[in-house]
């Protein structure tokens, strides 16, 4: 059930993205996201979820219980600020895949390593195509 | 060179606390990976156990001269702060964006392969006992929104509390700075 749900609503979020003329999946920083949920929930957070921690799904699912209350900003934020989390989440795990082919070509004697290979895919701009180089800019890793 | 390195904690932590402004934040995320990913060659010593409980065993006395505390003093750390809800361990809305950034940082391909130890730290208002406590779950809290709802591994993250045993202005040992949260790389991850 909460794996349909944060399916549905990274499709809200692409949606709306698409919408606003971004023309394509964009994700943010984990900071961003953070700052996105305080600015719209956190009036809410402190009236019904006092003495919740943020972690474990905690705040989420006390937001959900009283959503007949909270501000429907807040819930529809707190449905996109999860989505962008899971979307750059799968950014970072498929940036190997994406880039292995870039990598094999530019990177040759590269020291191992997922940090090494990055630094060098990022220099290699001339090498790197398109699918890759937006990998690496959806994880966040620019 | 310990003090230097604590200027530029120091210097960190004013970074952060203005946080809400916008064109700071990529600044701090880079400051953040640069500064926990200097490689550090006394992290294999650090023993999480033998810390909490050197703590433990000396309630009011101080912690920083004893023998596994005094080691964290080199390792690649930086301090912040984090707002919590009074005698709670809520993180305060205000402090997510922190708690967000600190994400960012364990994220990034320079320190995926790193471990890292969370600290709390409190102020000398109220009971030793009681602020190693507090401090201590605190930190727990930060760990478990850091694992859960950032999803950075758990594998990576280890909770201790310091109470106001190693306040950051000893002579003003009830003043808000002592309240804070310390983040240091304490080596790979097996």
């Amino acid at each position: 059930m909460a794996k349909r749900l944060s399916v549905l609503s990274g499709t809200v979020l692409i949606a709306v993205l698409v919408q606003t003329g971004v023309g394509r999946t964009q994700t943010i920083s984990y900071a961003d996201a953070a700052t996105l949920l305080a600015k719209e929930c956190g009036a809410d957070v402190k009236k019904f979820c006092k003495g919740l921690n943020l972690g474990n799904g905690r705040i989420q699912n006390c937001l959900a219980q009283h959503q007949a209350k909270v501000s429907p900003a807040c819930t529809s934020t707190m449905a996109d600020v999860i989505a962008s989390i899971q979307l750059r989440l799968a950014a970072q795990a498929s940036v190997d895949k994406i880039c292995a082919r870039d990598a094999a070509r530019a990177c040759r004697g590269v020291v191992p390593g997922k940090a090494h290979i990055l630094g060098c895919l990022l220099k290699a701009t001339r090498i790197v195509g398109a699918k890759c180089s937006q990998a690496i800019t959806d994880a966040g890793w620019r | 060179m310990s003090i230097r390195r604590f200027r530029n904690t120091l210097a960190l932590t004013v970074l952060l606390a203005a946080a809400g402004n916008a064109g700071a934040q990529q600044l701090s995320e880079h400051q953040l990976v640069n500064t926990l990913g200097q490689v550090a060659e006394a992290a294999s010593a650090i023993d999480v156990a033998m810390l909490v409980q050197e703590v433990a065993s000396n309630p009011g006395k101080g912690i920083a001269g004893l023998p596994h505390w005094s080691q964290l003093a080199t390792l690649p750390q930086f301090f912040v702060e984090i707002n919590f809800e009074n005698n709670s361990v809520a993180i305060e809305p205000g402090s997510y964006r922190t708690l967000g950034l600190i994400a960012d940082a364990l994220h990034h391909p320079l320190l995926l392969r790193y471990k890292f130890l969370v600290v709390g730290h409190t102020n000398a208002t109220g009971d030793a006992k009681h602020n190693l406590k507090l401090s201590a779950r605190r930190a727990e809290a930060i760990a478990e929104a850091l694992s859960t709802t950032f999803s950075v591994a758990p594998n990576r993250l280890f909770a201790i509390g310091a109470g106001s045993e190693m306040p950051v202005d000893a002579a003003n040992p009830k003043a808000a700075d002592n309240r804070r949260v310390q983040l240091l790389n304490i080596g790979l991850v097996k």
